[in-house]
């Protein structure tokens, strides 16, 4: 390619041999039609700012987890719970004005108010120097409390099951589709390895979430990964036999001839872009079972993530091929966890039975995940969050469920930068409203980018405008 | 490295660095500045308090409340301090008009002001909206003079040579013929050439314009370029939660079909659109025609209206528009002369739409067939301004008329409502309902195994024929209800006494735990004989009924509880007429917009390269036209042929500009003047579409199955499956996974496709069964026709990549050949195969050079 082709900064950028291959190639693959569109160009993978976290771990509870029995717990709801939330002192709760958020996509028979208290299922203590109090169905995320944040004054605002995608969009249902965080990410910063789709998913995705890119291109949506060494990646191995020799003919062949119509058509980016694309693919074909393949993993290693433990195994298993992706560099790994109905945390009935049989299964890899990282120096700059679409009622439903309830709510995250043992925010006496430093999912977001390097509203696409509250705000107390 | 990166002034906040006390430069940030937070108030849209602020000149004459700008003294300008303003009624931008300005840009605009507020002298206003491209009026322009005369084709040439002349660039030269043919197979009818067709034009002088009328009149034709217009148009089958419809509609291939129909039979553009938006209204008793309204039946949203007329609204408005009228849901448009009750005028042309399935010949069950159409379901229905867009705020103290931006309005909008024939209210009246309900009573009849099968089907036929004798009584006058009624009641006893009989076989074999449960089905069963019998003894009800014949089901919602449908809408015996009012206006030859945006979809996928980049756009905010004339001469062309697509194919395929080569060889000096090829001097090489490459590797094959029309394959039946791409089911969930790699369209929104090149194309090349065993049947017909080597080779290239190899492409294809024959196991057939399929992932195969 010669100096005057439009691709030439990202192409010097790529010679330079600086650690930017990676990126640049990755924004060249991925880029090619927008960059040959006048007015439009797309990011060059670039951070807008120097950046604290390298990649993401992105675990979702698909249902709906109760905040009060996990990372928010009230002794007030176990003290009142039978009564009517209109005999407590806190009817005020209730004000009309206080539930008018709500944007409610799909109505049923789930998302109401429920108004009998439901007293705490579990119990719950205080862990670490920072004395945080976490429920004693998740002792192994407990034990690492002192290295993650918790923000417990979350809100959202649809009642139903819409809210997983608000959540990893930003916005309700009713507004359409919209790019996912993880995609933004892979829009704006690429991969930080050739060998590797940057951006992966795992675990159950709920049919209206099934999808990133959205107008960005389906290019961003996250390859899904399967823990499966068999077939871990579409179209990853042949379905047909076929030598390697075989293969590695056809390889060097499809190498030459390509780069022989270069002499024909030069100064064609898509050319070079597709000849790099086939290297990638064939490293990919055989970096992807090698970062899933743990046979070098030590038995104590497995042990931490619960791998050896027949409720821990699926998940343990998926959070530590997570570690391995992001010891390889790979940006945004997406695990949705618990599927069934709309989610396996949806909880209307028998919670406390659903609640620690899923916790039994998430909190020890969870755990190991974060004390793995800790110790190979990768929280660092790894972001661990956990997120749920919302909390759950603080009444009962039926004789020992809870609803959904959006308007108060827990998550938390962990390394790249951020603060620990910290629990930020908070709801009211009886987990009803998020009361103090309220935060809406897309603060989550702009967490995220802030500690990625991106500034969202650089990112954004001409003819789509953003709203401020997709931009949302950094949660500046949470970081370090 | 990366802490050395250039640290940009709005990134300031994060980073927390006070900027640098430097000269500030209008032009470079001040005005960008205001431009984005202030112009769309006070610029050349509108004015509010007389105060514009688009030049330095305007902000010292100010408005209503004096100037705005006190140069020098920044505490005394009017503009800081309305910014700073504390209380909300004062500050600008309003609550919710825009954020407050950050700390630096108020810093910013505070020293530009205390530096005087220097502008430059000659500082141009913003002009007037109606001065903008798009909203003047299409005038036919002349076709230029040129130099490179012996160059152009046609006048599409001309504006694209005056053009290359003015900026002193030479065009490319044409593509070789090979090149050529594929390029026009694989744009006009999306399937490559055979070899004979390749060699058929060998010695034919005239073949190039033989073989564009000839694709043009190919029914492969209509199939590739409806593909492109379900792409703009958002062709979706239906989607939902396991078996819930949520989105779309069932049977949505009829629309498909009716696209690909209405092309083939090249039937123009606005008869198209006026169909799509209206033939309930136009041809309210043509089911053929009727299925053009999947377009709107598409936007079905089974638990919110909201979405529904939304959806509806911003796809109107930007594939047949141009228009981003979506932005002004919630306030007045930003950029192009659009109310927010614009928006709602809009809307009102769609407010009263609903949706249902009308029954076709020889089908009696909605679920395994009917059209999908739309219908003025809900006349009265009312419009209402949302406030600032939310759904849960309607203005009800107007409700708002369908209208159309006062802009665009050429004409006083006349709406005037349509009586519908009786068979579109009361749609069994169609003769074919009650035929196919006759014919598969009569069939299940005959095809009656055994005496209770029998039994039933006879009672079951005698009970279609006396509703039908009923139904066509009471049509005149008459009344058999009776006969029917008790016809019924016949097939009720007959039911009932099978069910015993049913019940009595599962009780001899319960064992004795399961045997107080069926001896209890048993005697409820006796009952029921009991019951059904007594019936048929009793005098009929005054008020029953028998089973009406469906000629339409009516597509249930659910937006008041998401575990019951709502209450049945009925089929009104007129319609509001507003659709149509809306299609006569969008196709009228006055619309300043429809064929300008119709040109540049139909330029668009010919040459890979719009005219107008932002397609969905054409308002002050998008792209404007690389080539304004250009636009305009064709889009005078389209509507003066009556709105002909073919002319408008014929005219760019045949064009000096669509034939040029792809390659930049020798083009050293152009790429320096162009390197993003603005002026169109050479051809944009394109990554074909998901559904071309399917189907040429099909194609090659010998395989493709080249059915036109019909039910959408499902996903199951996908893998294998050798019909067209277009056919296989594909909505916003369900697709397929070899089409996805390559960027199948998006339901939701897709104006252009994606050319992605990602690395799980080269995976799903190397390792798909679809490609392996295209591989193996490519390899052994061209085996058939060139046995030896060095024939086969050439022909492997030619037809695959529409390439002649090059000594060095040869030599590396019979080396590799050798190779494979050399590994254990290896021969002619599985070398061969191998280097075929390695032209299959060769760029050039999925690339249109």
């Amino acid at each position: 390619m010669t100096a005057t082709h439009p691709l030439s900064r990202r192409t010097f950028l790529a010679d330079m041999g600086m650690g930017f291959t990676g990126l640049a190639l990755g924004a060249m693959l991925r880029r090619e039609s927008i960059a040959s569109t006048p007015g439009l160009s797309a990011p060059d993978g670039i951070p807008h700012f120097a950046p604290k976290a390298k990649r993401v771990i992105w675990l979702f509870m698909n249902g709906g987890v109760s905040h009060m029995e996990s990372f928010d717990p009230k002794p007030m709801l176990t003290r009142y719970g039978g009564k009517t939330i209109a005999e407590t002192p806190f009817a005020g709760v209730q004000d009309p004005a206080k539930l008018a958020l709500e944007r409610l996509v799909v109505p049923d028979a789930n998302g109401n108010q429920r108004n009998k208290l439901y007293p705490l299922q579990v119990g719950f203590k205080k862990h670490g120097q920072s004395g945080i109090e976490v429920s004693d169905w998740f002792p192994h995320i407990a034990r690492n409390v002192d290295r993650i944040a918790i923000v417990r004054s979350m809100f959202t605002t649809d009642s139903n099951h819409g809210a997983q995608t608000q959540f990893h969009t930003g916005r309700n249902m009713l507004d359409g589709e919209f790019p996912t965080l993880g995609a933004w990410v892979h829009y704006g910063l690429g991969s930080l390895n050739d060998n590797l789709p940057s951006f992966i998913s795992m675990g159950t995705r709920e049919y209206w979430n099934k999808r990133d890119g959205h107008y960005l291109g389906p290019a961003h949506d996250a390859v899904p990964l399967r823990i499966d060494p068999g077939n871990p990646l579409d179209f990853g191995k042949s379905e047909r036999p076929i030598s390697p020799e075989a293969q590695s003919v056809g390889l060097d062949l499809i190498r030459e001839l390509n780069t022989l119509r270069g002499v024909e058509y030069p100064n064609d980016p898509a050319l070079a872009a597709r000849v790099a694309s086939y290297e990638l693919a064939f490293r990919m074909q055989r970096s992807v079972p090698e970062a899933l393949d743990f046979s070098k993993e030590t038995a104590e290693t497995k042990a931490l993530y619960g791998i050896d433990l027949a409720p821990c195994r699926e998940f343990g298993s998926q959070l530590l091929a997570a570690r391995r992706l992001a010891e390889r560099g790979v940006r945004f790994i997406q695990i949705q966890h618990g599927g069934g109905g709309a989610g396996a945390w949806d909880a209307h009935g028998g919670l406390q039975a659903n609640h620690s049989r899923l916790a039994l299964a998430v909190d020890q890899p969870i755990g190991g995940l974060l004390e793995d990282l800790s110790r190979r120096g990768l929280l660092e700059d790894t972001l661990v969050v956990f997120a749920t679409e919302f909390g759950r009622t603080p009444g009962s439903q039926g004789s020992d469920g809870r609803d959904h309830h959006i308007f108060g709510f827990s998550v938390w995250m962990a390394g790249g930068g951020l603060k620990g043992g910290v629990a930020h925010g908070a709801t009211d006496e009886i987990c009803f409203h998020a009361v103090e430093n309220r935060h809406y999912v897309t603060d989550i977001h702009a967490t995220i980018l802030r500690q990625m390097g991106l500034d969202s509203r650089k990112l954004e696409v001409p003819g789509r405008k953003r709203l401020e509250i997709d931009h949302g705000k950094a949660i500046m107390d949470i970081i370090a | 490295m990366r802490l050395t990166l250039p640290v940009f002034l709005s990134t300031l906040p994060f980073i927390g660095i006070a900027p640098l006390a430097a000269e500030v430069d209008y032009g470079k940030s001040v005005k960008p500045l205001l431009k984005e937070r202030c112009y769309s108030c006070h610029g050349g849209l509108k004015q509010k308090a007389g105060l514009r602020l688009d030049t330095v000149a305007g902000m010292l004459i100010g408005g209503d409340e004096g100037p705005a700008l006190a140069p020098g003294d920044a505490g005394k300008s009017h503009i800081l301090n309305r910014i700073l303003a504390t209380d909300l009624d004062e500050r600008m931008p309003p609550k919710h008009e825009g954020e407050p300005f950050t700390t630096a840009q108020a810093q910013l605009l505070r020293e530009w002001i205390a530096g005087g507020a220097k502008g430059p002298v000659d500082e141009k206003p913003e002009s007037d909206p109606r001065e903008h491209w798009a909203f003047r009026q299409r005038v036919r322009p002349p076709v230029p003079e040129i130099e490179n005369a012996a160059w152009a084709n046609n006048p599409i040439d001309a504006f694209i040579a005056r053009q290359h002349q003015k900026h002193g660039i030479l065009p490319q030269k044409q593509a070789p013929r090979e090149v050529l043919i594929r390029r026009l197979y694989l744009d006009l009818i999306g399937i490559p050439p055979t070899p004979a067709e390749i060699a058929a034009t060998e010695n034919d002088d005239g073949w190039y314009d033989s073989t564009v009328n000839r694709l043009l009149n190919d029914p492969r034709h209509g199939e590739r370029w409806a593909r492109h217009w379900m792409d703009i148009w958002r062709y979706s089958d239906w989607w939902g939660l396991g078996d819930q419809l949520r989105n779309s509609q069932k049977h949505m291939w009829h629309w498909r079909d009716w696209i690909v129909e209405s092309l083939n039979a090249n039937l123009p553009y606005d008869e198209m659109l006026r169909q799509m938006l209206a033939a309930d209204e136009l041809y309210p008793a043509d089911p053929q025609k009727l299925r053009a309204t999947g377009f709107l039946a598409r936007n079905f949203f089974l638990f919110n209206r909201n979405p529904w007329m939304e959806e509806t609204v911003e796809h109107v408005s930007k594939g047949l528009l141009g228009l981003t009228m979506n932005c002004t849901k919630c306030h007045d448009h930003k950029y192009d002369p659009i109310t927010q009750v614009d928006y709602y005028r809009m809307r009102a042309f769609f407010e009263p739409v609903h949706v249902r399935l009308d029954a076709v010949p020889g089908e009696t069950e909605f679920d395994k067939n009917g059209i999908p159409r739309v219908f003025d379901g809900l006349p009265s229905e009312p419009t209402f301004r949302y406030i600032r867009g939310e759904e849960s705020k309607p203005d009800k103290s107007a409700p708002i008329a369908p209208g159309v931006p006062a802009l665009l309005e050429f004409a006083p909008l006349e709406v005037r409502p349509v009586e519908l024939p009786l068979a579109g209210r009361e749609p069994e009246r169609n003769a074919w309902v009650m035929e196919s309900h006759l014919a598969a009573a009569q069939k299940k009849n005959a095809d009656a195994k055994d005496g209770r099968g029998r039994e039933l089907a006879k009672a079951e036929l005698e009970g279609v024929e006396a509703r039908i004798r009923a139904t066509r009584a009471e049509w005149s006058g008459g009344d058999a209800r009776e006969d029917a009624i008790r016809a019924e009641q016949r097939i009720a006893v007959v039911n009932a006494r099978h069910a015993v009989a049913d019940a009595e076989a599962i009780l001899e074999k319960a064992d004795a735990q399961k045997k107080p449960d069926a001896e209890k089905k048993v005697t409820d069963a006796r009952d029921k004989v009991v019951k059904s019998e007594k019936a048929l003894t009793e005098p009929v009800k005054p008020d029953a009924m028998f089973t009406r014949f469906a000629g339409a089901q009516w597509t249930p919602t659910r937006f008041k509880d998401s575990t019951k449908d709502d209450p049945r809408i009925g089929f009104p015996a007129s319609s509001t007429g507003r659709r149509s009012a809306l299609a006569a206006w969008i196709t009228d030859t006055r619309n300043l917009l429809s064929s300008r945006v119709a040109v540049n979809h139909i330029w668009t996928r010919h040459m890979g390269q719009p005219l107008v980049a932002t397609m969905f756009d054409f308002g002050r905010k998008g792209a404007g036209p690389t080539h304004p004339e250009l636009l305009d001469w064709l889009a005078s062309e389209l509507v003066e042929s009556g709105w002909d697509m073919r002319h408008i194919h014929r005219l760019i395929v045949t064009s000096a500009t669509y034939r040029m080569s792809s390659s930049l060889l020798g083009a050293e000096a152009s790429v320096a003047r162009d390197p993003d090829n603005h002026q169109m001097w050479h051809r944009l090489p394109q990554r074909i579409e998901s559904e071309v490459v399917r189907d040429s590797l099909l194609a090659l094959a010998g395989e493709l199955d080249t059915t036109l029309g019909g039910p959408s394959i499902p996903p199951a039946a996908q893998d294998a499956s050798k019909r067209r791409s277009l056919y296989f089911f594909h909505s916003n969930i369900e697709k397929n996974r070899f089409l996805s790699t390559f960027d199948a369209a998006d339901v939701k929104d897709c104006y252009r496709r994606d050319q992605s090149i990602v690395p799980q194309q080269a995976l799903a090349m190397s390792n798909s069964a679809l490609v392996h065993n295209a591989a193996e049947k490519i390899a052994a017909r061209i085996t058939n026709a060139a046995p030896d080597e060095s024939g086969f080779v050439r022909a492997a290239w030619m037809q695959i990549l529409a390439i002649t190899p090059n000594e060095a492409e040869f030599a590396a294809s019979t080396r590799s050949l050798a190779e494979w024959r050399a590994l254990p196991g290896g021969n002619d057939t599985t070398a061969r195969t191998h280097l075929v399929r390695a032209l299959l992932s060769h760029n050039d195969f999925v690339t249109l050079r």
